[in-house]
């Protein structure tokens, strides 16, 4: 389906499990490998360990075991491996987590300074830029609470793409959205996806998955039930859960 | 859920509908409750003091704040007492603001000997009374440490108040959605420039009117100080009743000039709570 071609392996995943301190077990065992440019897009019921997979990717939960290996970094107890990783991969969020006490194109600009060290000029340029891409340079100078969900979303994305990451999460980034703003963010979420971003999803948006994925998992209970192309997934899904799962989401 | 927005047009047209004629807007009741009530305060004051046969002499009070002679203008010993007053509640605010915020911040930390000196230093500071406090500080910690009387009450009252202040700070810093460590981590920013940019701007925002409240009685507490003969202004006016007699008029007079720069730092605070409106 789509023409582009993926690369080597940027993230390794080996049998990474994660239990909360109630109990949850939200990750069991868990595996997977994700080379770049690759859309992947992670579905599931709720509590099936989508999100906390996302979260123990970029350090944001603890895993208990396992490894996670990103473009060569491993992610441990290392603070400056954790560091390097967090500044490599962009992540949005459900909530969109924008900073309100400040405006959106300073939003943008933060990381790029602290983090980045740029200069104000260059990374003043570098957010109008990625806020034009997004569809926002007419509200830089907005605050975020002035802004309606999908366009805070958009400065969310913006804002992540600033720190030119090599991979971007999205965790469910549409399903706080009032559904005439989802298409919006998922055509920003599609473009990026087109030009190569490796990125990882974990949405409810099956059109998107069928769209512009590359590999989508299915996951329960923490594992992986099934995984294999938009094509084969939702046309041919080989697992009962699969089946159940989607008779009851189509 | 969804017809929320209805029902709020509808509240808004219904409070247009019963909109109070504008005649009625003239606060006429409200400043005739407010003659009543202070006529009632005044009368119980003057019947207590007539009572008790105090004479009042609040013609001798001026010469006490300030003197003008000879085209000369000279302080009086209270506001003698109010410089060092002022000159104690200064520093004693700006060492406050910065015990209070590195309190909190090692109470939020993860190093679990931080945590537990701020737990300690917290509860013994906010669980016994200033008084001893003072005591404690000018007679034990200053001989030690070699500073003088004003000092050891500046000390004494910053550790008491940055005390209250930690725990404002604290709880401001946890009041603020998880999401936003979040995001700041997740575009790799350090725990540093988190707080510095990210949280710390959003917390003290919301802080303010405790922080303020907590300030108005570092100015009062100041009063304290007098009982390690720190010469403010609460310590001259006790000097001068017992010269003089004229407790009441003096202490009222002091308790005035109190209530002046504690309003006046409260109209800056407003001031500065809406040129940093917090957007939420």
């Amino acid at each position: 389906m789509s023409e582009k071609q993926l690369g080597d392996y940027i993230i390794n995943v080996k049998n990474i499990s994660k239990t909360f301190p109630n109990g949850v077990t939200a990750l069991d065992d868990f595996s997977t490998n994700i080379r770049r440019a690759e859309v992947v897009v992670v579905i599931g019921p709720s509590g099936s360990g989508k999100s906390t997979f996302l979260r123990c990717l970029n350090g944001l939960e603890e895993i208990d075991s396992g490894e996670i290996i990103f473009d060569g970094i491993p992610l441990d107890e290392n603070k400056k491996n954790r560091l390097k990783i967090r500044r490599e991969m962009g992540m949005v969020f459900q909530a969109f987590n924008l900073f309100p006490h400040m405006t959106v194109l300073q939003n943008v600009m933060l990381a790029q300074q602290l983090v980045r060290k740029s200069s104000k000029q260059v990374s003043r340029a570098v957010s109008m830029e990625l806020l034009e891409k997004v569809g926002i340079d007419d509200k830089v100078d907005s605050y975020p609470i002035q802004l309606s969900g999908g366009q805070q979303q958009r400065v969310a994305i913006a804002r992540a793409l600033a720190m030119k990451p090599k991979v971007m999460l999205f965790d469910e980034a549409t399903s706080a959205l009032d559904p005439e703003m989802i298409g919006e963010v998922l055509d920003v979420m599609k473009t990026l996806a087109r030009e190569g971003m490796t990125m990882i999803c974990v949405t409810h948006e099956l059109g998107f998955a069928q769209e512009v994925s590359d590999w989508v998992i299915f996951m329960d209970e923490g594992r992986i039930i099934e995984g294999g192309t938009a094509d084969h997934f939702f046309n041919n899904p080989q697992e009962d859960r699969t089946k159940l799962f989607l008779s009851q989401i189509l | 859920m969804d017809n929320g927005p209805a029902q709020n047009t509808q509240l808004v047209s219904d409070l247009s509908k019963t909109r109070i004629p504008a005649f009625s807007r003239l606060p006429v009741k409200d400043i005739i409750i407010y003659i009543f009530v202070m006529t009632g305060i005044i009368y119980v004051i003057l019947r207590g003091a007539s009572e008790q046969g105090y004479h009042w002499q609040w013609y001798r009070v001026p010469q006490y704040i300030f003197s003008f002679e000879d085209g000369i203008f000279t302080l009086g010993p209270l506001l003698q007492g109010l410089k060092i007053t002022l000159h104690i509640t200064w520093i004693s605010m700006i060492l406050t603001y910065l015990i209070g915020l590195v309190t909190a911040l090692l109470r939020l930390s993860d190093s679990i000997v931080g945590r537990f000196v701020a737990r300690i230093y917290l509860e013994v500071a906010r669980n016994t009374p200033l008084i001893v406090q003072l005591f404690f500080v000018y007679f034990v910690i200053a001989p030690v440490l070699g500073i003088d009387r004003l000092f050891a009450a500046i000390l004494a009252l910053s550790l008491f108040e940055g005390a209250y202040a930690s725990e404002i700070y604290r709880s401001g810093i946890v009041s603020l959605p998880k999401g936003q460590w979040e995001a700041a981590h997740s575009l790799g920013l350090t725990g540093f420039d988190t707080y510095r940019k990210v949280i710390l701007p959003q917390a003290i925002r919301r802080v303010l009117p405790p922080l303020t409240s907590q300030t108005i009685s570092l100015i009062k507490d100041s009063s304290l100080v007098s009982v390690i003969a720190v010469y403010e202004m609460t310590m001259q006016a006790n000097a001068l009743v017992a010269e003089t007699f004229l407790t009441f008029e003096l202490y009222f007079t002091i308790a005035g000039i109190y209530l002046v720069i504690t309003v006046f730092l409260s109209q800056v605070v407003a001031l500065l709570e809406r040129r940093f409106r917090v957007h939420h």
